[in-house]
């Protein structure tokens, strides 16, 4: 009985003109972003590893010079564009790809496309995840608020029950055929995830595949709670009008004010350090340590007594290395562990905030979907704080490398020393390993969960809203 | 058959009701007739189980509708004013859901024959039905009956806005069902089909069954007559 409910349901829905056209629409969007995203992230990607080979030839051809000076020249390192990007691009355009490496400072990312982009960009700017995230339950109310109420206004759903048909029974094959219905809107979606899955090169211990089946899980989740909601809404309706209404307020909160209002709200509980604040913050802790260019500091006096005394030598230029060197390399260790500390405690602040919106989910499901779909997609801030710690401990390695040559090569006292081509060579170039799915679910779990609940409370509205079918008025 | 017992049925204060006792016999067409708000509708679903009884039952073919009104519902087949159909979908289409719902799934061909039977031409029973007059409707809702088999059939103002010709039509299919053995129970206002079609008739006033007639009792009576009588009493 169910089945043939579900199927009439199906193919009622499929004669249906909106339906088609509601198809063509989802076709139209998905196809068209996915196709453009793909196209930018091919371009970002070619420019990516573009600049970063032009980086290294700069780097490697930079001529003779300090190596301690080289470390002031810097370098340009570059984040992967993730594989999915073209299917949700998360905070991508707000955080920057590119981190500048250098001696003494950890600077944040640059390059953000959202802020090099001109005002009109942001109207232009359609993932597919935002068009399933907003538009798709948009076009899942218009489509499913009628499927009771308006079996009641028809009449059929009184002679439908004096066959015998349990509400209960009704209710399920509904659900069950909107729901086919909806996995029909979204098989353009499944097709450009796989599209973009299958073109992809390989980056083994991405998981690419495995990410691109949990998009395509939480996508259809996300659109069974949205005819779950809207079989309930019609079910308990007068008419589906009233329906529709009750529909579209849930949609509008849902889509539109609870981002902004979750938002605003977790921005005033976990207020994150101001860019001025942090700046400061830095900056005075970074004065309580060596700094290794300010040889009259009270810090280098103790170093260079403490460093003369371990060695038993009165003068620096009797050290058996380039003092300089040594103090660098002291300094950098001090403001390393100064950056880090403030970066950490800046991200921790962000990921507080993430994870807070993602909890907000509880009041509208589209913060919940949201957050796990930007990890899944590996475009998340877990992602980005991944980058930036991994360039970090890239800018680390190099700046060790290069003062630990100061210090071993040059003589000591001479500030003329300099290094060349075999020393910029022996450093590595910046790699970053892909994430594996454990990592993207590690972050995911919070949305996914809490999609996971708003399912399981829909099933259990399911199963109350049949005695509202059962009376003369049905 | 259709048997109420003590049917009693209270909205508030008002009794929409009173104890019914009534029994409509396998080949029986009972009319009951009555003013709107005598409470024709409020039997009619009490023997569906849409609505609670106060006090008393609703038998359908033996099945208690209060104690299992899923199991009486399956024994009976109702025919509203406007039969509801779904526009999208052909007469057969139509059909073929609903019998299957009603748990008698059969074939296309014996549901074409029924439709057929209940006066649908074939080229109409396959056309959408957005393009069907009340009368195709309703001949759908015969075909619907006969398919399910039921032993009983519940008729709400079935003949209300239907040409003369399509409702002599459908008065020879419910005679032809009741010849078949169905009780029939057709709340109405026609009081021209109530004498033609049915074998007894009762006239309902403020939810009190007033009066019966027997075919035989008004073969000699004015029935129009009776009934004003009855509600002015």
């Amino acid at each position: 009985m169910i089945l043939a409910i579900a199927k009439r349901e199906f193919v009622d829905a499929w004669r249906d003109g909106r339906f088609r056209l509601a198809a063509l629409l989802v076709l139209a969007l998905i196809g068209a972003s996915a196709l453009l995203a793909r196209a930018q992230n091919e371009r970002s990607r070619t420019e990516r590893e573009a600049a970063a080979r032009l980086e290294r030839e700069n780097w490697v051809n930079q001529g003779e010079k300090n190596s301690h000076s080289a470390g002031h020249y810097g370098i340009h390192v570059f984040k992967p564009a993730a594989a999915l990007a073209p299917f949700d691009r998360g905070v991508e355009p707000f955080v920057g790809p590119v981190a500048f490496l250098e001696a003494h400072r950890m600077n944040q990312t640059a390059f953000l496309p959202a802020r090099d982009g001109t005002a009109m960009r942001r109207f232009g700017d359609l993932s597919a995840s935002l068009a399933l995230q907003v538009l798709f339950p948009l076009i899942i109310v218009l489509l499913c608020h009628g499927t009771l109420a308006g079996e009641r206004e028809r009449g059929t759903l009184r002679q439908l029950l004096a066959l015998g048909v349990t509400p209960r029974a009704l209710v399920a094959g509904k659900a069950i055929g909107l729901f086919a219905c909806t996995l029909l809107l979204l098989a353009p979606a499944a097709v450009a995830l796989a599209w973009i899955t299958a073109d992809t090169p390989a980056q083994p211990g991405a998981d690419i595949t495995t990410r691109a089946v949990a998009l395509a899980a939480l996508y259809s989740g996300y659109s069974g709670l949205f005819v779950l909601l809207s079989v309930a809404a019609s079910a308990l309706a007068r008419s589906a009008r009233s329906a529709l209404a009750a529909l579209l307020g849930l949609w509008a909160f849902n889509c539109i004010l609870a981002p902004r209002l979750a938002s605003d709200l977790v921005h005033a509980a976990l207020p994150a350090t101001k860019l001025a604040e942090f700046d400061a913050a830095v900056n005075a802790d970074l004065q309580m340590g060596l700094d290794g260019h300010d040889s009259r500091s009270e810090h280098m006096q103790e170093f260079t007594r403490r460093t003369l005394a371990e060695h038993g030598k009165s003068r620096i230029e009797e050290l058996p290395f380039n003092f300089q060197g040594l103090a660098m390399l002291e300094g950098e260790r001090f403001s390393s562990a100064v950056w880090q500390h403030h970066f950490g405690r800046l991200f921790d602040q962000f990921e507080r905030q993430d994870r807070a919106v993602a909890r907000a989910g509880i009041a509208a499901p589209l913060l919940a979907v949201r957050h796990a779909s930007m990890a899944f997609a590996g475009t998340d801030l877990a992602e980005h704080r991944r980058f930036a710690l991994a360039a970090e401990r890239h800018r680390n390695e190099f700046v060790r490398v290069l003062n630990e040559d100061l210090m071993r090569n040059a003589p000591p006292g001479d500030h003329r020393y300099t290094a060349g081509r075999e020393l910029w060579e022996s450093l590595p170039e910046f790699r970053l390993a892909p994430s594996g799915f454990g990592d993207a679910w590690s972050t995911a779990r919070e949305g996914a969960l809490v999609l996971a609940g708003w399912l399981v409370a829909a099933l259990a509205l399911l199963l109350v809203v049949p005695a509202r079918l059962r009376g003369a008025d049905a | 058959m259709l048997e109420a017992d003590q049917l009693t049925k209270r909205f508030g204060d008002r009794v929409a009701l009173h104890p019914l006792q009534l029994k409509v016999e396998p080949g029986e067409i009972f009319a009951l007739l009555g003013p709107n708000g005598a409470g024709k509708t409020t039997t009619i679903n009490l023997f569906l189980g849409f609505l609670a009884p106060d006090g008393g039952d609703a038998r359908v073919c033996g099945t208690s509708v209060k104690s299992d009104p899923v199991g009486a519902r399956r024994k009976v087949a109702y025919i509203p004013e406007l039969v509801a159909l779904y526009p999208r979908f052909s007469g057969l289409e139509n059909l073929d859901y609903f019998s299957r719902l009603g748990g008698r799934a059969r074939p296309a061909d014996e549901l074409l024959a029924l439709l057929e039977r209940a006066g649908l031409p074939r080229d109409a029973a396959t056309r959408r039905v957005a393009t069907y007059s009340k009368g195709m409707r309703q001949k759908v809702g015969i075909a619907l009956a006969l398919a399910t088999g039921a032993k009983a059939l519940l008729l709400d103002e079935p003949t209300s806005g239907l040409d003369p010709a399509a409702s002599h039509e459908f008065s020879r299919m419910l005679r032809r069902l009741a010849a078949d053995g169905v009780a029939i129970l057709m709340a109405t206002h026609d009081l021209f089909r109530a004498r033609e079609d049915a074998s007894r008739i009762g006239i309902l006033v403020a939810g009190r069954l007033v009066a019966q007639y027997s075919r035989a009792e008004l073969r000699d009576q004015d029935l129009e007559r009776l009934y004003l009588e009855r509600l002015s009493a």
